[in-house]
């Protein structure tokens, strides 16, 4: 603990009239950690990710980034959503520039990362395409790449790769994991898939059902590419089942 | 690839077939109505003449440049107001409050309806037919521009937001460019409905204008002129779709598929 604590939740609550949708949920990330949460399907998790990235406030609690109550305004906080949401108009290029040019960052900043951006993904060919004309799963790439290119303080995704097959997600969360490690981003990724969150985590929240609260967490401290195949995988992949089980 | 060509120049031969078909139809029930119809060729005769020979001081050209002209002035004016007017009641909830409701009682009179009031408070000279031009593209602009902004996908919005735009950025770099092709659809729709109204107003009260061509061919019995008129009409107004929809296609490339 210390000064490498990038965001601290603490005592997290939220009420919705006398429903309790989100009971005292703590915890700390670490600067450049990528977390991820699972849970329960209807654990409350939208509530929960709206309250991180302050698009509502919590009743009690607070979220401190680098010690400061959290504000969209001063702290770099970031979304990937679960659909797509590429800004059709846009060119590949000109979407991974988009939220650089909003903070109007320097021209040769948002250059610099734009192609170190477009380089990580490969997609070189694309610059000059329109999301329309690639497949669904490179629009999302796209918007993963915008929000990794903006250095965020923190890096919600919810799910993103929630509606693709196996085989592309494997692809994905190995460029995602390129992706953090390139930009040093703190992240946290929700999924209801236990796999792809020991595949990506280095730290494991797993969250309880309604009133939701932060049950447990497992360190992941397996090397990296990951095998899904070997037995201390498996392992920890049962051992969070086991936590996420109500029935 | 020899047989798509064969199946284009047969769907090419049947289109053809369809002209030369409508041609002799028309031939016919010219020669069997005892000249009340010219046939194709007088009336193609006319048009030659007309080119040359002016109607009322001027050719079909001038006559055709003062209509294009009045559309043109009052259309380009609609469009800035009509996009200010339907965004402003799409983005900004209190000004759709207090706007909206007029706008709703104003919205379903036909704008030819007006002509009677318009020619009143404005006379007979070149404004009531661009105050009349304006009132019919005014309203398709707003409305397609209201409901182009009003049909964003949320989830862009957000996307913008989390990006860190601000409330102006949202609208000029979000919801503007999603809108974009709403507008330029409500456009087109206006182009259509002011070449319906100059048509209109002119053939009420004008000195020019290809609506007072066709009444002047009413009052002088003069079918063939009415006839050119009216394919010139329809082809100007084939000429306008085409263009808007070559402007439509640059504006909007990544609308292309």
């Amino acid at each position: 603990m210390g000064s490498d604590i990038k965001v601290q939740v603490k005592n997290l609550t939220k009420k919705f009239g006398d429903l309790l949708v989100l009971d005292n949920a703590s915890f700390d990330i670490k600067k450049g950690e990528f977390l991820c949460i699972v849970g329960p399907t209807g654990c409350g998790k939208t509530t929960f990710l709206n309250l991180l990235v302050k698009l509502i406030e919590p009743t009690e609690g607070q979220i401190l980034i680098d010690g400061e109550p959290a504000d969209p305004k001063k702290h770099n906080l970031s979304f990937v959503f679960q659909e797509p949401s590429a800004f059709p108009w846009l060119t590949v290029e000109q979407n991974i520039r988009y939220g650089l040019e909003t903070k109007k960052v320097a021209e040769g900043i948002i250059k610099e990362r734009t192609d170190q951006i477009i380089g990580l993904l490969g997609l070189e060919k694309f610059r000059k395409s329109y999301p329309h004309q690639l497949s669904a799963s490179t629009e999302q790439r796209i918007v993963i790449g915008r929000s990794f290119a903006m250095h965020p303080d923190l890096l919600l995704m919810d799910e993103p790769y929630g509606q693709m097959d196996i085989k592309l997600r494997y692809y994905l969360e190995d460029e995602v994991i390129k992706l953090w490690k390139a930009t040093g981003s703190t992240v946290i990724f929700i999924t209801h898939n236990i796999e792809e969150a020991v595949y990506l985590a280095e730290r494991c929240l797993v969250l309880s059902q309604k009133p939701t609260t932060v049950k447990s967490e497992v360190v992941i401290d397996l090397e990296r590419p990951r095998n899904i195949a070997d037995p201390r995988f498996i392992d920890i992949r049962q051992k969070v089942t086991d936590m996420i089980k109500w029935w | 690839m020899k047989t798509n060509i064969l199946k284009n120049k047969f769907y090419l031969g049947l289109s053809a077939l369809s002209v030369l078909l409508l041609l002799l139809a028309w031939t016919y029930v010219s020669i069997s109505g005892g000249g009340l119809i010219p046939t194709p060729f007088e009336t193609f005769k006319r048009f030659i003449e007309l080119l040359y020979k002016p109607v009322a001081n001027g050719t079909i050209f001038i006559h055709l440049l003062v209509s294009l002209k009045r559309v043109i002035i009052a259309f380009l004016i609609a469009s800035f107001a009509g996009i200010f007017l339907g965004v402003m009641l799409g983005w900004n909830k209190r000004f759709n409050a207090f706007f909206g409701p007029i706008f709703e009682i104003l919205r379903p009179i036909p704008p030819i309806a007006w002509i009677p009031l318009v020619i009143l408070w404005f006379g007979i000279g070149e404004t009531p037919k661009v105050v009349i031009v304006f009132i019919g593209s005014f309203v398709p602009i707003v409305l397609n521009t209201f409901s182009g902004i009003k049909m964003i996908d949320s989830l862009l919005i957000s996307a913008g937001k989390v990006l860190g735009a601000n409330e102006r950025q949202l609208l000029w770099d979000v919801a503007m460019p999603a809108s974009l092709p709403a507008i330029l659809a409500g456009m087109k729709t206006a182009l259509g409905s002011g070449w319906m109204c100059v048509l209109a107003a002119e053939m009420v009260v004008a000195k020019q204008g290809v609506g007072f061509l066709i009444v002047r061919g009413m009052e002088s019995g003069d079918s063939s002129l009415i006839i050119v008129c009216m394919i010139v009409i329809g082809l100007v107004s084939a000429l306008i779709t085409f263009s808007l929809t070559k402007f439509e296609r640059k504006m909007c490339p990544w609308q292309t598929r």
